[in-house]
Parts: structure tokens; sequence; C-alpha cells
């Protein structure tokens, strides 16, 4: 499957390409936003630009989990080739995580390449504790897996509107764990009553501050942060295939698996 | 005269006037009929704007250290005339909410396209006696109605989130301008549609070509902060124009093309200009395309 999927990509390399570029315009455009509010200040924007460029690493992972397992299972429903799939005796679980392999690989040079146009606009970032902050995204990102299996579930079931419902999480997590700005730009009582109850806002949060080497912004120390991130990590994935398992074989009962 | 009517009978007969608009209304209404389905979407593309106004103003707090010195840099750096914090939410509201229109125009022209390809009713469709304008005509039509719809919700909402009154300056105006400036769009939609027809996989491209235009038609910051050739390119291109008429018009600020009389000519050039430019675009693609591999392929 990661094959396939990595095939389907060489047949539009276009779009490829296109992909790249747009990640790219994206941070240049909040960029160059930070410097038209700063006023010149070099270090604030400095300052900022790291805690946007990291934040974005964070948001550009669970946008592609989120997108492109549910998206996938989609384009199998439109074009009739889920149910057949189904039938075939593939081993569900690797049928779903092969088709996340190929796009988090080039995630990974997105993310590089994305870095270095922040630097570059930015005069420059600020790194440190690099190992602790990769061990950070790799808990980040197994645990954006286990959306992105909730998501291939919910997609099964609702459709087209599952697609909606993604792209209004994602803006709701973009806002609400700070994935472009740091959390003290957010009103209080946002932070209070809602960041704080997500767990991607600790996984935004550790991952930032690590490499910024400073203190996590939402109230509680390293230790409880590296808590919940790696808890997040283990428990997600766990209970996300659990539900996609459970919807997919209501599907599969009640016959509508290959209905779109 | 048998003969004739054999070979109408045949398909090679041509609809009249009236059979042309029941194409178009028929178009029209099986969009709205699909859309009708999926609320969620049209009540999302209502938000986003929203969020994406909510975006700067977040961080330009953050950044400057609070709103009023967010929009005193803001309007420092980019050399326009607004002053208050106010002025600020609503510059970014209105860029936001342009943008999701011309977004709107892109994605639904270009996907419309991509998704008669995958479903496989292209190739049916450019079978039927139907003209192409016709079938055009009921797309643009639908998302004419969608992106104003999407526009005044918006609207309504971000002035309620962000505590602005969009009444204060020349509402009217600016949606007028808005209307007006909804067949350069359509012109640019059908350059997309194309495109769509051309390289097939559709997505990532309208995705990064929205980016570009959000990027060129300022919709954070006017370009004028952009260098002297990046400029000239980014204030040729209709949605920048149709921005810059709309945030001057309610905001009382001054346009970088000039005084309003220059606005509206310009408006008026691109509503006539962009449309030709880009049908013709479209079926130029679409002969090469039926010539080479035919519209079937995805």
């Amino acid at each position: 499957m990661a094959r396939k999927t990595l095939l389907e990509y060489s047949r539009y390399p276009v779009a490829f390409g296109a992909l790249f570029a747009q990640i790219f315009l994206i941070i240049l455009l909040f960029v160059l936003t930070t410097v038209a509010f700063a006023g010149g200040d070099q270090r604030t924007i400095s300052r900022f630009a790291g805690a946007m460029g990291y934040g974005f690493v964070v948001n550009i992972i669970l946008s592609f989990t989120l997108w492109e397992i549910g998206f996938s299972i989609r384009e199998e429903q439109v074009r009739g080739t889920l149910e057949s799939l189904y039938l075939s005796p593939a081993n569900k679980f690797s049928n779903l995580v092969s088709r996340i392999f190929a796009v988090l690989s080039i995630t990974v040079l997105m993310c590089l390449g994305g870095l270095a146009v922040v630097s570059a606009v930015a005069g420059g970032l600020p790194v440190n504790n690099v190992g602790l902050g990769l061990l950070a995204l790799l808990l980040t990102t197994s645990g954006f897996l286990g959306l992105g299996f909730v998501f291939a579930g919910i997609t099964i079931k609702l459709k087209e509107t599952a697609q909606i419902l993604v792209n209004g999480l994602q803006f709701f997590f973009m806002i609400f764990c700070a994935m472009f700005y740091p959390f003290l730009a957010l009103p209080s009582f946002v932070v209070d009553d809602i960041s704080r109850w997500i767990p991607i806002s600790y996984c935004v949060d550790l991952f930032r501050q690590t490499l910024l080497g400073q203190q996590p912004e939402l109230g509680v120390s390293y230790a409880v942060e590296w808590v919940i991130v790696l808890a997040f990590g283990i428990v997600s994935p766990l209970v996300g295939y659990w539900i996609y398992h459970r919807i997919e074989r209501k599907a599969r009962t009640d016959g509508t698996l290959g209905e779109y | 005269m048998a003969g004739e009517t054999v070979s109408r009978g045949f398909g090679l007969g041509r609809p009249g006037p009236r059979a042309s608009a029941g194409v178009v209304w028929s178009v029209f209404r099986a969009r709205l009929k699909i859309i009708t389905r999926y609320k969620g979407a049209v009540f999302l593309e209502s938000i986003i704007p929203v969020i994406f106004a909510g975006l700067p103003i977040l961080l330009g707090a953050a950044v400057a250290g609070g709103e009023q010195n967010a929009a005193n840099n803001f309007f420092a750096y980019t050399g326009t005339t607004g002053r208050t914090a106010a002025d600020f939410r609503l510059y970014m509201l209105m860029g936001s909410n342009t943008f999701m229109v011309v977004t709107l125009m892109l994605w639904l022209i270009g996907y419309w396209v991509r998704r008669e390809q995958e479903t496989g009713t292209l190739e049916a469709l450019y079978l039927t006696p139907a003209k192409r304008f016709h079938v055009l005509a009921g797309v643009t039509s639908y998302t004419f109605i969608r992106a104003l719809i999407a526009f005044l919700v918006a609207t309504v909402l971000g002035a309620l989130l962000f505590n602005v009154n969009p009444l204060e300056g020349n509402f009217l105006a600016a949606v007028a301008y808005l209307v007006l400036g909804i067949p350069a769009l359509w012109g640019i939609s059908f350059f997309f549609g194309a495109l769509v027809m051309r390289i097939k996989e559709a997505n990532s491209v309208i995705q990064l070509l929205q980016w570009v235009l959000a990027f060129a038609m300022g919709v954070y910051f006017p370009v004028t902060v952009f260098p002297f050739l990046l400029r000239v390119v980014a204030m040729g291109f209709p949605p920048t124009l149709m921005n810059d008429a709309i945030r001057s018009t309610l905001l009382g600020i001054a346009s970088i093309y000039g005084p309003w009389y220059v606005v509206l000519g310009l408006m008026l050039i691109a509503a006539w200009l962009v449309p030709l430019l880009g049908y013709e675009f479209f079926g130029w693609t679409e002969r090469r395309v039926k010539r080479d591999q035919g519209v079937g392929q995805f």
C-alpha cells in the first residue's frame, strides 16, 4: 500500500511540487505578518518566528495525518474500490498505517524546508535540546495516528461530511492549541477553559518550548507535559484503532461499506 | 427533411434559447441540491474567514503587546491610513472574507471539473447537445450565490465576534464592488478549470494557487509592502483590485490604485476582459485535451 501511495504521488508530480510550495507560502505569509506587527524589533521577530515555525511542524503533521488517512478512504469509496479492498485478506491495520507512511516521510522534508524558510526570513531560529524535541515529536505523531484512525472510521460513517469535520477540527486545533503563535496570544480564559483540556496543546507546548529552550507556557512542569504526551502517544493509536474497527465492522454488517 | 429529422434524432440537434436556459437552470439546481445535503460545508465556509481573520489579530496582539500597538505598528509598516484597533480588525476581516470568496470560486469551478472526471461523467457531458457555455453558466451562477452567502454570513459573524460595525462604512458599495469583481473571478476560475482538465490531480494545485492568491491579493497586508516588481504583478491581479476596493470603501482608507473612479474603471475592465480570456483559454485547452487523450482520463 505504501508503495502504491508513493507510485500515485509519482504519477502527479505537479501536485507533489504544489504541496511543497504551498507549505512555504503559508509560513511566509504568517512570518511576514509577524514582521508587520513587530515594529522592527528583531528579537521579537526571531522569538515569534521560532514559536510559529515549530508550531507549524506539529500542525503539518496533524493535517497530513488527518487528511491523508480519512481522504484516502474517501477516495476508495468514491472510486468504488473500498469494498473490494476489504474483501481481500490484507491486514486492516497495515492497510491504514501504510496510507500515512509515504506522506509522513515527505512531511519530514517539508518541515525541514519550512523551518529553513522561517529561519531565513526571521534571521535565525533558536534551536535547543534537539534529541528531546524529536522524541516529543515522535510521540506526538503516534498520538495523531490515533486521531487519523478515528477519522478513517468517521469517513466510513459520515462519508462526504467527514471532510468538513476534519477541516473544522483542523482549524479548532490550529487556534486553541496555538500552533501559529505562542499560548500567550490567546485570552487567558481560552487557555484555561479550552487549551489546557486538549492533549495536543501539551504536544505543541512541549515540542516548541523544548526546542526554544524556554519554560512550558501551559502552567505545568516539563515532567507533567512529558507524562501527558507519552500517554497520548501510546493510548491514542490503541483507542483510535479500536473505534475505527468498531465502525468498520458495523458498516460491513450493515452492508454500507461501499456506499458513498 | 426526413434526413434532417433523422439526423437531429441522432443527436445533431442543437437546443434553442428556452432549452439552453433550461440547461443553466438544471445545472444550477443540481449543484444547489447537492450542497444542501452538506449543510456543514456551507456553515464551515462562513466560519473559516472569521477564524482566518482571528489568527493575525491574536498574533498581532501577542507580538506587539496589545491590540492597539499591533494596529499602530501594522498601519505604520504598511503605510495604510487606518488608525484604531477596530479598523485593524475590520481590515483583517474583510481581507479574509474576500479571500474566502476567491477561494470558493476557484474550488467550486476547478473541483467541479475534477469531480466530473473522477465520477466518469465529464465525457458523457461532452456528448450531450448542451453547449459548454450554458453548463458553465449554471456552475458559475451557483458559485456566485454560494460565495455571496458565505461573504455576508462571515461578515455578520465576524462583526459580532470582533465587535466591529461594517455598516459604518459604505457597506452597500462594498457589496457592489464584490458583485462587480465576481465576473473576473469567473474568468480566473475558467483558467483553473482548464488547468485541472489538463493536469488532472487538482487538489494540491488549487490549494497552492489559493495561497498564491492570498499572497498576491494582500489578505493580511496591502501589496504595497512587496518589492516593486512583485507589487506591480500583484496589483494587476483582479482579486487584489477587488480586495482593495472593498477595504477602501468600508474603512474609508485611500485605495492603492487611486481615486474611486479609477478603481471602478479598472473593475469594469476586469469584469469584461478576464471572463472572455478565461473562457477562450478553457475552450482552447478543452480542444487540445479532446484531441490528445480525451476528456475521460483522470
